[in-house]
């Protein structure tokens, strides 16, 4: 195992130093600092915002008795991601040129059809879930079946 | 939830942690878990950078080395491939920082100058990776709000990108081989307390049972993560797998909405030749050993064949189309080339890193200088009154609005 970290840690850090070489000579002066601000950014927003924003509903959640948390975990969990990359094409909608066929969809509408077909699944999930558990007379059956 | 007994840490150092320090309680993070979503973001990383330094040839070739005709849709696949796995890679990588966000509250913050250093080396991988993948998604969206050019610096941070993976595997490899062996559903608990320090992680204090997790578990996460990254892909792809558009509800390009059912990057607006492609005096000057000049009848009234072709964009999107034109070799015969000529084509289109562009090898005898666009005389916007289409070759690199060539 060490021999292929050295050779990972060695190829890796060729790749990286290049790249940064790379950046730091082609970028003049001032792209190069506000690359800097994004790449800063980047962590900052996502360490100190979007993380933070997770675990305080993951936290929020738990008041939710256990079996339908699971289903709206996994609504708000799918939800989530999608709505990730649908807000920058709502953002974007109707700035661009007709011929480039561009960003023409209703997004925000196209999203509101994605976020309730996701809470539909889940609550057919869920509601399946609960009709199986008070079902006692199948149980009976699958027991006298072994 | 059971608020899960949290082990009063000290860490190797013998500090105690201030009472206000973030604990981590969720029994759903496990180096299980993100060992197994760190590799689905390794190899996605790993496609788009081999697909996105393909593309980057394309454009910068070896004249020895000159990309081949076919297959014709080579270049639709890859950077279709490569725009695709971007889009999906972002919430697999918001999901990845997820799993191990309790990393980020190791106590003390830094233990010495090795902590340091390979903490420094996550940062860069973190930012250069969220960086990567954002300002390429807004590049689809044709959105430029950064001062840099954008090709380059994205080639560059994909140095950094995949260099910061490499060395991550390197320096975490011992934990993805625990992640990778264990199970799902067994596996210790990732919280800001590393596992080797705390006595109650499922490998320090034996057979112990598994952490329970009364609402999702670790098998529930990746199934709803898999499903929401499927939605993605299915609603995004659509722009190049034509028979996706249908459900395209995220999907950036509508094809048919475009001019002759083909969208267009640069508008003959923006790329200021209206009135210079439709002048009765345009020519197009053929320069070779033997030079000669066509008018837009005679041009016209050349042999003509009709190719499919995609056009493929680097941004991802692409459509496959019916062009109608005159073989390249042709023209290049009539000037006194070969098939094995450089051939160089000039747009009217001032000011543009895109207003020439080089055919070598294979190409040049499989392009074509397109006068009609899916059975119609090509439309302004696609480059009226003649353009170049060649098979396997970046959208933009099919120079449009053509009014020169260079054979030699």
């Amino acid at each position: 195992m060490r021999r292929y970290r050295i050779a990972l840690g060695v190829a890796g850090g060729l790749l990286l130093t290049f790249g940064v070489f790379r950046l730091v000579t082609e970028l003049d002066a001032d792209d190069l600092f506000v690359l800097g601000v994004w790449l800063a950014a980047a962590v900052v927003i996502h360490d100190g915002v979007i993380a933070p924003m997770t675990v305080g509903a993951g936290v929020a959640l738990t008041a939710v008795p256990p079996r339908a948390r699971r289903y709206l975990q996994g609504a708000l969990l799918v939800g989530a991601l999608i709505t990730v990359i649908a807000i920058p094409l709502i953002g974007r909608e109707d700035t661009q040129p007709e011929s480039k066929a561009i960003l023409l969809r209703n997004y925000p509408a196209n999203l509101s059809l994605l976020l309730g077909m996701t809470a539909a699944v889940a609550l057919v999930l869920y509601a399946l879930r609960v009709l199986r558990e008070h079902r006692p007379a199948d149980v009976r059956l699958d027991d006298e079946s072994e | 939830m059971q608020p899960s007994p949290a082990p009063e840490a000290t860490g190797s150092t013998g500090v105690i942690r201030p009472r206000w320090w973030p604990r981590f309680r969720s029994p759903l993070r496990s180096t299980a878990v993100t060992a197994r979503l760190g590799r689905a973001v390794g190899i996605c990383f790993g496609v788009c950078f081999v697909t996105g330094m393909l593309s980057h040839y394309q454009y910068h070739p070896w004249s020895w080395l000159p990309e081949p005709a076919h297959p014709v849709q080579a270049y639709r696949v890859t950077q279709g491939l490569h725009v695709a796995t971007g889009v999906a890679t972002i919430p697999l990588l918001l999901v990845k920082l997820w799993s191990v966000y309790p990393n980020l509250f190791r106590w003390p913050p830094i233990r010495s100058v090795k902590h340091g250093l390979e903490r420094l080396s996550v940062f860069v991988l973190v930012s250069s990776a969220l960086v990567q993948l954002t300002t390429g998604f807004l590049n689809t969206l044709n959105w430029y709000p950064w001062p840099w050019s954008f090709p380059s610096t994205h080639r560059y941070l994909g140095y950094v990108v995949i260099g910061s993976i490499l060395l991550h595997i390197g320096l975490k490899l011992p934990d993805i081989k625990y992640g990778l062996q264990a199970r799902l559903a067994d596996a210790d608990v990732l919280t800001e307390v590393p596992w080797n320090e705390n006595p109650l992680a499922h490998s320090n204090a034996g057979d112990v049972p598994p952490p329970e997790m009364p609402a999702m578990d670790r098998r529930g996460l990746f199934v709803a993560v898999g499903s929401g990254i499927a939605a993605i892909v299915l609603t995004t792809v659509g722009q190049t797998v034509t028979p996706l558009s249908r459900v395209g509800l995220l999907a950036t390009r509508q094809a048919s909405k475009g001019p002759q059912g083909v969208p267009v990057n640069k508008t003959a607006r923006s790329a200021h030749v209206l009135t210079l492609a439709r002048a009765d005096d345009w020519r197009l000057e053929v320069n070779g050993p033997t030079p000669f000049t066509l008018t837009i009848a005679e041009l016209e009234s050349m042999r003509s064949v009709t190719r499919h072709f995609p056009l493929s964009c680097v941004e991802g999107w692409s459509v496959g189309a019916e062009w109608r034109g005159i073989p390249v070799l042709d023209l290049v015969h009539r000037a006194g080339g070969a098939e094995s000529s450089r051939v160089e084509v000039f747009s009217l289109q001032p000011n543009s890193p895109y207003n020439h562009s080089m055919l070598l090898g294979p190409q040049v005898g499989a392009a074509l200088l397109a006068t009609h666009l899916n059975g119609e005389r090509l439309d302004l916007d696609h480059g009226y009154p003649v353009r170049l289409i060649a098979p396997n070759r970046p959208g933009v690199l099919n120079t449009k609005w053509l009014h020169r060539m260079e054979v030699t």
